[in-house]
């Protein structure tokens, strides 16, 4: 499979729901909430912008898959150990996102799991 | 070690001194008629960095009874599209996304972010890490007639007791007072009252408006103190929002976007 994806329902489902429905850019409307995709990827871009940081991503298994994920606001994800030099391009991690509706190829980043085991929660 | 004690209980003292003219994190006894001539010592203090516990979607303005609407507030609220429910977010009618406006009061303060209140002898300021945003409380002052309509209303303020009493009004009419669409006129009036409980601030605010709502209705919201009062530049602007529909929404912008 291009991409491990997993769809989950019960508990994780309901707390991602109720903590994404207020975010700026409206969750329930782009991305698909129900569903969590899970890759190893290479950072190809760390944008520390607003209204929601952007992350860009290319697949370990297939570089030709790209994909844009965004996270929240700078002082929200720096309440959660977040800051502008978390990730940078070139950096090998894997990520955990709610994918984009119809298909589109952006995400809603979920977690980060870093080199070295350490993990950051959106 | 024993040779520094003293130094310790000077400093000590020092800052009992301090807390004690600037309002420290005790709050003074409450002062009967505190006001803008109250000595600085007395006067209640509500000065803090706050943020509410609930993170996002914590502070809410909905009632347990449900909004008294208007026939023209049910209407209006339903031929607008927020973002958390409409299909296509390209559609949103929500002013503070389409066109990057000022949240306006007291949706800024649904924000899961801090705010600041700065205590002056004339003015309480009320400061969002949000945006940067920002209104002023003026103290024992009353309502110019001459006000016009602002994001953040024209807000006045009396201590009764411990509690600052703020009544406010010249909201502009097109900022929404929540994320979901809940509208208001330009007769919108607010009277808040805010006091502090230890490290908890209680902010209980009565919403007016004939032309919205049926009836006044209230609602309270709890925040809790936070030691460190950084705020984060968070400053979104159309600038922001052209670049994000171009690169998650796929439209173009009308100017180039800010790489």
């Amino acid at each position: 499979m291009r991409s491990r994806v997993s769809i989950l329902a019960g508990i994780v489902g309901v707390l991602l729901l109720s903590s994404s429905t207020l975010a700026h850019h409206g969750a329930t409307s782009l991305y698909d909430v129900s569903k969590i995709t899970t890759l190893k990827v290479t950072i190809t871009e760390f944008v520390w912008t607003n209204p929601h940081v952007e992350v860009g991503i290319a697949s370990v298994e297939n570089k030709s898959d790209h994909w844009l994920l965004e996270l929240g606001s700078p002082p929200n994800i720096a309440n959660r150990g977040w800051t502008s030099k978390s990730l940078k391009v070139g950096d090998v991690v894997t990520v955990t996102f709610n994918p984009g509706l119809r298909g589109v190829r952006i995400g809603k980043l979920l977690k980060v799991v870093l080199p070295g085991g350490k993990e950051l929660l959106a | 070690m024993r040779a520094q004690r003293p130094l310790i209980w000077t400093a000590g003292l020092l800052a009992a001194v301090v807390a004690g003219c600037t309002g420290g994190s005790t709050p003074p006894a409450p002062a009967a008629s505190a006001g803008a001539s109250a000595p600085r010592a007395s006067r209640p203090d509500i000065s803090g960095t706050w943020v509410h516990p609930g993170g996002p979607g914590g502070a809410s303005l909905r009632p347990a009874e449900g909004y008294p609407l208007t026939p023209w507030a049910i209407e209006k609220m339903k031929s607008e599209k927020p973002t958390s429910t409409t299909n296509d977010f390209r559609e949103t009618t929500d002013p503070a996304v389409l066109y990057a406006d000022p949240n306006g009061y007291p949706r800024i303060q649904m924000h899961p972010m801090k705010f600041k209140l700065v205590q002056t002898d004339d003015y309480v300021y009320h400061l969002w890490e949000y945006n940067q945003n920002w209104r002023q409380i003026a103290i024992n002052k009353e309502h110019s007639p001459d006000d016009p309509p602002t994001w953040y209303g024209n807000a006045v303020g009396k201590w009764e007791g411990d509690t600052l009493v703020v009544d406010s009004t010249g909201y502009k009419p097109s900022t929404w007072l929540t994320g979901q669409g809940l509208p208001h006129t330009e007769d919108l009036h607010i009277v808040e009252r805010i006091r502090r409980d230890g490290d908890t601030l209680v902010m209980h605010l009565t919403f007016e408006d004939p032309g919205a709502f049926t009836k006044p209705w209230s609602i309270e919201n709890k925040y809790q103190r936070v030691e460190d009062g950084a705020m984060i530049e968070t400053i979104y602007t159309i600038s922001d929002e052209l670049r994000f529909r171009e690169r998650f929404l796929g439209v173009p912008s009308p100017i180039p976007i800010r790489r």
